[in-house]
Formats: C-alpha cells, structure tokens, sequence
C-alpha cells in the first residue's frame, strides 16, 4: 500500500520528521489540568487512534492538534512549525455532524464552503464537488439540504468538506459513534480507501478498541485526571484490511485482549 | 380530509365570515342606526374608494403612505441588522447592552415624537428618523438573539477552514440568524406603516393618514372609510408579501421539520 511503503522508506532512511508532533503539552481550562505533559509524534501517512474512557481528554487531544485549544505549557508542531491557529491543511472531522453543517446550504453548498475558503474560482467548483460527493458515495444528492440525509448521509457530506480542504492531516473525533453497526463498518472501510489514495495523515478518536485496531497503524490509550498516555500499542496487521478475516486474526485477538485489560484497569 | 381540501374549507369559511361582516355593516347602514354622517354603508365607502383612484387623489397619498413606511422600515433593517449583529456576536456587548435595550425598547415610540418634533420640526426628517426608531426594536432585538443562537461549531468548521471575518458573517452568521431577522422585519413593517399614518396626521405630511384626518374634519364619511379601508389593504399585502418573501428565502427550514 501506498502509505505503508511510503512510511517504511522513511523509516529506512531514518529520518523522517513527524508532521504532527507534541512536545510536554500542558493543558488547563478552567483551572483543571485536562491534558498532562503530553509528548507524541505523528509521522506522515500513520494512522493513529486515540481510545480512552469517557472524559479522559481524546476530543481536548484533538483540539490541540487542530489548533482550536493552544497549550498552557509545551507546544504543538505541525511540520517543524508552531500551531498557532487552524489551518486549512488539517481537517477536522466533527462528532455531531449534525451541528458541524450548514443547514441552509445543500449538499453541494457544504462542499463548495470549503472550496470558496481554498479561493477554488466559482466556474471550477461544480466539478470538483460532484468528485467528491462521488468520492464519499453520495453522488445525486447534490440538492438535498443535509435535514433531508440520514446520519451516515451526513457524515459522509461532512468527510466530503473536510477533503475539500485538501488536507494533509485529517483528525477524526468519534466520527462513528452515532452511526449503526452495518453504516459504520462500511464508512471505516471507505475512510480507509480514501485515506489510502490521498496519502493523509490521520488522527482517530474512538471509544471502540475494535474500531481503533482495525484502523489504526498505531493506537494509544489515554489515562484520565489528567489526560496522559497510557499505553501504546504498534499495530502490525496487513493491509487492506478486512471487516472479516482481519478481525479474526490472532494478532488482532491479541491487541484488542491487551487494549481491553487497559480500559478496564483505568475504569477503576 | 385531504389537507387540500381542508385548506379550502377554511378559505371558504373566512371569506364568508368577511362577506357576512360587509353585509352587516350594508344592513346596519340602510337602516340608519348610525348616522351616515358618520358611518357610509360599503356601497358607498366602495364609490368613494374607486372615485379617489380613478381621479388619481389617493394614488398620490397611497405612494406618500408607501414611501414613508419603506423607507423608514429600510433604515430601520439596515440600522438594526447592523447594530443588532455587532450586538449579538459579542458575549461582552450582550452582557452590557442588552439590559438597556430590555430597557429603552418598552418605551413607547409616542413618547419621542415631541422629542422629534422639537429637534427636527414637522418635516419628512422627523417621520423618517420616527418611522425608523419604532421599527427598528423587532428587528435590532431578533438580529441579536439570531446571532448569539449561531451554533458554535460552526465557527470552529469556519476557523479550521480560516476563513474571513467578512466571509464568517455574510456565509454563516447572517443565513443562520436570517430566520429571527425575517420574523423582526416582519413585525416591524406594520409597525413601519402605523407610524407612518402617526406621522401624517401630526406633521400634515402627504398621506394616507393626512387624507383620512381631512376627510374626518371635513365630515367626508365615505372618503374616510375609503382611506381607512386602503391602510387595511396595504398592512394586508405587505404582510402577505412578507410572509411570501421568508417562505421563499427560508425554503431550507422546510426540511428541517
Ligand atoms: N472547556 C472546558 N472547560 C473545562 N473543562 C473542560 C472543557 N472541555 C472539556 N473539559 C473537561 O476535560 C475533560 C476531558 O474532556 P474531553 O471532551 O476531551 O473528553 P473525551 O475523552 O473526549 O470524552 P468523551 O469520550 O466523553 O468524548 C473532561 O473532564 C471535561 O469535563
Ligand atoms: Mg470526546
């Protein structure tokens, strides 16, 4: 796979610098530390998932990386610079889609937000939005106002806005977790593919140790009160992977055996 | 019951009602329970109504009632918008200001007449600047509340997108308030059209409230009612076409529901 060799050749050569990288990254709002002293590099093209009990900082994690919280203490790089505010080459890719789109513009008005911010001229965006309502399999519902989709519908139009944006790092928070079992196996699958063609670096947040390993290249466990890393754990499964045969492998057994201990020793 | 057929019942109850309502004033105006000096029957409200246009006389005072609503109810919703969203996007502004205009606004706007009158004299100036105070609350007050209802998330998808100041406010502050505004506009254009017959009637400015305070000095029954029917008429079609207007622009809200 494309990602797959990219990243070994980096790691053959020795030195590749990690696009997203947090260095002793202190948090507080509101006078509570949320995020301790948090170091993690994430390299170009990796996969990482962040799992986590409830309220133990996954979504404050990914806002830092966004550039939507900056840290208290520490700091956040995004290719060797500062992150000192979002930028247009990090997508995010929101929880409640239903709030993250705009409800007076259709399908291909959502889409066209992100391509009227990249400064795309108006002739050549019809084009570019049908690609990529194609791309996220919502080709003809270009006029449907997001009110008239299902949950998968929309958040499948909010992944479109966000590829829009071109990204290079994609951060994904709990982008399923309001969706049903058999939509939410299909999107991973999807997410996967369009991760695979366009090369991005990805950070997921999940609550779903299956989901996590099943995506992840990498998967990291936060511990709560504060926010600090727990465990991590270096997927090696191949890949594509597969809904079926992947989540029957005994490495895949192994890891989520490992991940499981975790949650629930940090449950106590 | 179909809903159309339903719709079509109600339509043609209140037209009946409103037929039943004219025949009643017909009837009571035959039989002269009330003088004709003061109370014309329809037939003859109706004469005078058609004998004022074809002569052109209430034209001219309809355009002057017309011009002084528009008007002032356009600076009304330009001023107000404007405030309004400099107002609602500030957490700070809302906190100090707001408590008074919660304050100023159930002020009556007959109370700043004089005022007006005192520093702009009875001239056009002094109803538009009155026109436009009282109609301006509805809309300043929803302006505020559409822009402080402006769901965050969205401008969280507007900073990672990093788009402007000016693209934030015109693509997703405005549309996402746009249903409140309309609704203020709504309200304030018959608050618009009411003030402008106020106006007339004190300033003697061309009008439909100047022509009915003539017609009532000068015992002209019919011509009266003529001009008190015209002012029903148009609060009537402008806040149909009120309606017509948010109907159309608010069309994504129908999908919501
Ligand atoms: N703006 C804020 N001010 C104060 N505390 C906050 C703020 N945002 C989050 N927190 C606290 O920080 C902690 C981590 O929140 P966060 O939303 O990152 O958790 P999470 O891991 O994403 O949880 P979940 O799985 O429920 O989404 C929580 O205890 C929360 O109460
Ligand atoms: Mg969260």
């Amino acid at each position: 796979m494309a990602i797959t060799a990219k990243r070994r050749e980096a790691d053959a050569s020795g030195h590749s610098d990690p696009q997203i990288a947090f260095a002793g990254v202190t948090l507080e709002l509101g006078g509570k530390t949320i995020i301790e002293n948090l170091s993690l590099g994430v390299q170009p093209g990796e996969f990482l998932c962040i799992v986590g009990a409830s309220g133990c900082g996954k979504t404050t994690a990914l806002r830092l990386a966004a550039g939507l919280y900056q840290p208290t203490s520490g700091r956040v790089n995004f290719d060797g610079q500062p992150m000192l505010q979002p930028r247009r080459e990090i997508a995010i890719v929101f929880q409640d889609y239903g709030k993250a789109l705009l409800p007076w513009r259709t399908a291909a008005g959502n889409v066209s937000l992100a391509l009227e911010a990249g400064g795309m001229p108006a002739a050549d965006r019809p084009a570019r939005i049908e690609e990529l309502l194609r791309t996220v399999g919502l080709p003809g519902h270009a006029g449907k106002y997001p009110a008239e989709m299902s949950g998968g519908m929309q958040q499948r139009l909010q992944i479109a806005r966000c590829l829009a944006q071109e990204p290079k790092t994609l951060l994904m928070d709990e982008p399923f977790g309001a969706l049903d079992a058999m939509t939410r196996q299909g999107l991973q699958d999807e997410v996967l593919a369009l991760v695979a063609a366009s090369g991005a670096t990805v950070i997921f947040v999940t609550h779903d140790l299956d989901e996590a390993i099943y995506l992840g290249d990498r998967v990291i466990g936060l511990l709560p009160h504060p926010g600090r890393i727990g465990i991590e754990l270096q997927v090696n499964l191949p890949r594509p992977r597969d809904q079926l045969s992947t989540r029957e492998q005994p490495e895949f057994l192994r890891l989520r055996r490992q991940l499981f201990d975790f949650i629930k020793a940090t449950e106590q | 019951m179909s809903r159309k057929a339903t719709i079509w019942l109600w339509r043609a109850a209140s037209f009946a009602v409103a037929a039943s309502f004219i025949a009643l004033w017909q009837l009571i105006a035959n039989l002269k329970l009330v003088s004709p000096v003061f109370l014309p029957g329809p037939d003859r409200a109706w004469a005078s109504l058609m004998r004022g246009f074809s002569n052109g006389d209430l034209w001219s005072k309809l355009a002057g009632t017309l011009e002084h609503m528009v008007y002032g109810w356009l600076v009304a919703s330009i001023a107000g918008i404007a405030i309004g969203a400099i107002i609602g996007s500030s957490k700070l502004m809302r906190t100090y200001v707001a408590p008074s205009l919660e304050f100023l606004r159930p002020l009556p706007v007959s109370a700043i007449i004089p005022v007006a009158i005192a520093m702009l004299g009875l001239t056009q100036a002094m109803a538009l600047f009155v026109i436009a105070f009282g109609a301006i609350w509805p809309i300043m007050l929803a302006t505020i509340h559409g822009f402080a209802a402006v769901e965050p998330r969205l401008y969280e998808v507007a900073r990672s997108l990093q788009m402007s100041r000016l693209a934030v406010i015109f693509k997703i502050a405005l549309p996402s308030a746009s249903p409140d505004i309309l609704a203020g506009m709504r309200l304030s254009v018959t608050v618009a059209l009411i003030l402008s017959v106020v106006c007339e009637i004190l300033a003697g400015l061309d009008g439909l409230g100047h022509w009915v305070l003539l017609s009532a000095r000068a015992f002209r029954s019919a011509d009266l009612f003529a001009g008190v029917i015209l002012l029903g008429i148009t609060g009537y079609v402008t806040s149909v076409a009120m309606s017509m207007a948010e109907h159309r622009l608010l069309a994504w809200q129908a999908a919501q529901r």
